[in-house]
């Protein structure tokens, strides 16, 4: 793939991926319908679209994962005759994926050059190694002798990256890259890509979020429905909401609660000296019906303690729910019990069981509720099923079908779902609307907003600051395990609270 | 089998949402443990009229009991993701306390039994402390275990094997009704109640949830320690019942009984479609599984393969059932 093909010389010169015409079919599911895309060399191209619109397809397609049913793709304008991911890789196309694929016991070096380890006779040539990662990893602030264990999530990432380009990489896929990086890791991946982008390589870089795309994107393509909605090659030229459009393919009305102040009300929450590692708040009330929002650094305190509140996160401290003062419960089962309930920010680890059926993840949190000496009382599970079922709004054929079949966002409505029927008076959610697509954070909002109407109260813990200033009537800003500041009203902006948790 | 119903909800067939060929395929697949137990079946009654008779099917069903029950035992561990390495040992063990408690403690053979069966579902106790509160890997603290109970027997044995057994304690084994055996009414009873708790109990969903994904479940509320040890203690007492109806059926309890059917009992579960990884199985399956193995084994007896062969033979049949599985999975999900 070195020699440059002149018969590809027809086409724009600076094309170093085209794909064309590519359609895939799952039995009489039409995943892709004709895709054609060109990536110039030397840019970052972002991938746009709504969970189900055929990103992941055509990511697998384009790193050899999957093959097309037809259509062909062209890396430096010549056609590939076959699609694998040998061939990818081959011809310089790397997928790096959003749990970065490390070996935590080994250093960093010898990650870098994981299974191409230079070699004399079979031994591993360690000084070569050493000067080869040292070469590699100049600039990019690791230290190659440091066990992968203890890099932070954003080293994780660059070490991907050029592990992917040290194997030969020229188009490197990002898949949702800045997913649980703070605003200060994701600006250092963003300089990182930059960096690497001068050197000319080539980025394809998929994300949910707007504002990433605008920043980092030169050139954005934007699928629906398994076709291409549209793109631009001057992403400059465009806006969030003009980006908005053509994932969704109208006009979304973002959701935007109408904010209330509860500082009249006697409040149905209380906290008191709440102590635990990395913790310790002194006293917080939350109101009846109140959306009380969380957010802070990672390991600032705002997980920590809401974790706490439902025994997952060693603690002492009391809690008044209710007219009754008890200790924080010490398991989840005690503090579903108390009517706490928490949905997990990790859906694939914590949220739901994969393998189950939607309806089984419905019910189980609240199946000793449901069920007569031990025995399923199934009655009772089929209706509490069928009512979360349609009240989430789960895109799914039935609830018998498994989890593991959703996207991550009707996963999500799953586990909300699972949750909601425990009928809490304390409902916490942990980042609810990471990493699913804007039009299914739209219904989870609106979804929370609803329940505090029948005066549940909500606690929302979440780094996104444009969800916290749509969603909550309050926001506590932790740092150093308490709370710095508590803003509400007005205060409540991106601006004001950007400043708060990075001051 | 059709581990993609671990729910009581009919399952999803395939031919939904597939091409009829391909649907034909999948149905042919996820049953394959049945269909290639009719084909066994078939070969080897051509082979020989006499395997298809009414007595060696009586034969199939008594071989079968023992085998089945310790498969259902070790079915559950797996369940919840975890592995007991002990249970035909805690059998062999167990049943060896029940002889001896009425041989030399002079108890009634009941209550003698009863002890038996106590002490194996302890043991079964036990093996789920160990792991869940100490946190032991599974694999070895059961393999610790085996080895632990294999030298208890032979040390409680002196290397003999016990004949002293009350008529009572092996009338299950023995007794018939019109011609029938009643051991494997045991099993099939078992079986049922088992497949009750999975399917239609807080438990049994519980414990599918644990094997599927522990922290998820934990989150959800469901306390998965608990849950294992629960599992485990009711494992051991399968075993302990497994070797209770192994002594009392072949009316002796030798210096190293139930340790013949260690790998038995784990191929007949993983065969029936009960994952490794946790979370998915039924008892069907463990039934296929079992019967699977037993027509096997009775099979190559009754054709008269010379016995050098028998165990090879006995392997490769097992070895196309699990890669015929494994094909399965991999295509079908």
């Amino acid at each position: 793939m070195t020699v440059h093909d002149t018969r590809g010389m027809d086409m724009a010169a600076d094309t170093i991926l085209r794909i064309e015409d590519v359609t895939k079919t799952y039995g009489a599911v039409r995943a892709l319908r004709g895709v054609s895309l060109e990536i110039r060399r030397g840019t970052i191209h972002g991938l746009l679209g709504e969970n189900g619109a055929g990103k992941s397809t055509l990511v697998g397609i384009i790193s050899g994962q999957n093959t097309p049913t037809s259509g062909r793709i062209l890396m430096d304008g010549r056609p590939l005759e076959q699609v694998d991911v040998k061939a990818m890789e081959e011809a310089g196309v790397f997928l790096v994926t959003q749990e970065p694929m490390i070996i935590d016991n080994m250093t960093a070096a010898e990650n870098l050059m994981l299974g191409i380890w230079p070699n004399r006779g079979g031994f591993v040539d360690w000084k070569k190694l050493r000067a080869d990662a040292a070469r590699m990893l100049a600039g990019s602030g690791i230290d190659g002798s440091v066990t992968a264990g203890r890099l932070d999530a954003v080293s994780r990432r660059k070490l991907n990256i050029l592990r992917a380009m040290f194997s030969g990489g020229r188009v490197i896929i990002l898949d949702e890259p800045t997913a649980a990086l703070t605003v200060a890791d994701r600006r250092a991946l963003f300089d990182f890509m930059r960096r690497l982008k001068a050197q000319g390589v080539t980025f394809i870089f998929i994300s949910h979020y707007n504002d990433e795309i605008l920043e980092i994107c030169d050139a954005v393509s934007v699928l629906r429905d398994g076709s291409l909605a549209g793109g631009s090659e001057d992403v400059a030229a465009l806006s969030s909401e003009q980006l908005t459009e053509l994932v969704l393919g109208r006009g979304l009305e973002l959701f935007q609660r109408h904010r209330r102040d509860h500082s009249d009300k006697a409040p149905a929450v209380r906290l008191r000296k709440v102590a635990g590692k990395n913790l310790s708040v002194e006293a917080l009330d939350i109101a009846p019906g109140e959306v009380l929002g969380f957010t802070g650094l990672p390991g600032a305190g705002a997980k920590e303690l809401a974790r706490a509140i439902f025994g997952l996160h060693p603690a002492s401290g009391l809690i008044w729910l209710d007219g009754h003062e008890t200790a924080l419960p010490g398991n989840p089962r005690a503090a579903f019990d108390a009517g706490i309930a928490y949905l997990s920010d990790d859906r694939r680890k914590d949220g739901a069981v994969g393998q189950m059926s939607i309806g089984d993840n419905i019910a189980l949190s609240s199946l000793n509720a449901r069920s007569r000496m031990g025995f399923i009382d199934h009655k009772a599970e089929a209706g509490v099923v069928a009512r979360y079922f349609g009240a989430m709004g789960v895109k799914a054929p039935g609830p018998e079908y498994a989890v593991d079949t959703l996207s991550g966002g009707n996963q999500q409505k799953v586990c909300l779902g699972r949750v909601l029927a425990t009928n809490p008076r304390l409902l916490i959610v942990d980042e609810p609307t990471r990493g699913i697509d804007v039009g299914v954070k739209q219904d989870v909002l609106r979804i929370i907003d609803e329940l505090s109407d029948t005066g549940v109260s909500v606690i929302i813990v979440s780094t996104d600051t444009d969800e916290l200033v749509r969603a909550t009537d309050r926001v506590c800003v932790f740092d150093h395990g308490s709370i710095k500041e508590t803003l509400s009203g007005d205060e409540i902006s991106v601006e004001r609270l950007r400043a708060s948790v990075q001051a | 089998m059709s581990n993609a119903t671990v729910n009581a909800a009919p399952g999803v067939g395939m031919a939904k949402d597939k091409a009829s060929g391909h649907a034909v395929l999948g149905w042919v697949l996820h049953n394959v443990v049945w269909i290639w137990l009719i084909a066994l079946v078939a070969i080897f009654g051509a082979f020989n009229d006499y395997f298809l008779t009414v007595f060696n099917l009586q034969n199939v069903m008594v071989q079968a009991t023992v085998l089945g029950m310790l498969g259902l035992a070790v079915a559950l561990p797996l369940l919840v993701a975890e592995i007991d390495l002990s249970i035909p040992a805690n059998a062999g063990f167990s049943a060896a306390v029940g002889a001896l408690a009425y041989s030399d403690l002079g108890l009634p053979w009941f209550i003698a039994m009863l002890a038996g069966l106590a002490v194996g579902t302890f043991i079964g106790f036990f093996n789920g402390f160990c792991i869940t509160r100490l946190k032991m890997v599974s694999l070895i603290e059961t393999l610790s275990m085996m080895i632990i109970l294999q030298g208890a027997l032979l040390a409680l044995t002196q290397g003999k094997t016990l004949t002293n057994l009350a008529d009572g304690y092996v009338w299950i084994g023995q007794a018939t009704i019109g011609g029938w055996p009643i051991m494997p009414v045991v099993f099939l009873l078992a079986l049922a109640v088992m497949g009750v708790v999975l399917q239609r109990t807080v438990l049994g969903r519980s414990i599918y949830a644990v094997g599927g994904n522990p922290v998820a479940s934990n989150s959800a509320g469901i306390r998965v320690d608990r849950i294992k040890v629960i599992t485990y203690t009711i494992s051991g007492f399968l075993a302990a019942l497994a070797g209770f109806l192994l002594a009392s059926w072949q009316m002796a309890i030798t210096s190293n009984q139930g340790s013949s059917y260690l790998l038995y009992a784990i191929a007949a579960p993983i065969i029936g479609g009960v994952s490794v990884f946790g979370g998915r199985g039924n008892v069907r399956g463990v039934l296929g599984g079992v019967l699977l193995l037993t027509v096997i084994q009775v099979g190559l007896a009754i054709i008269n393969v010379p016995s050098f062969y028998v165990g090879m033979i006995g392997g490769v049949m097992i070895f196309i059932a699990v890669a015929i599985d494994a094909i399965r999975v991999r295509y079908f999900g």
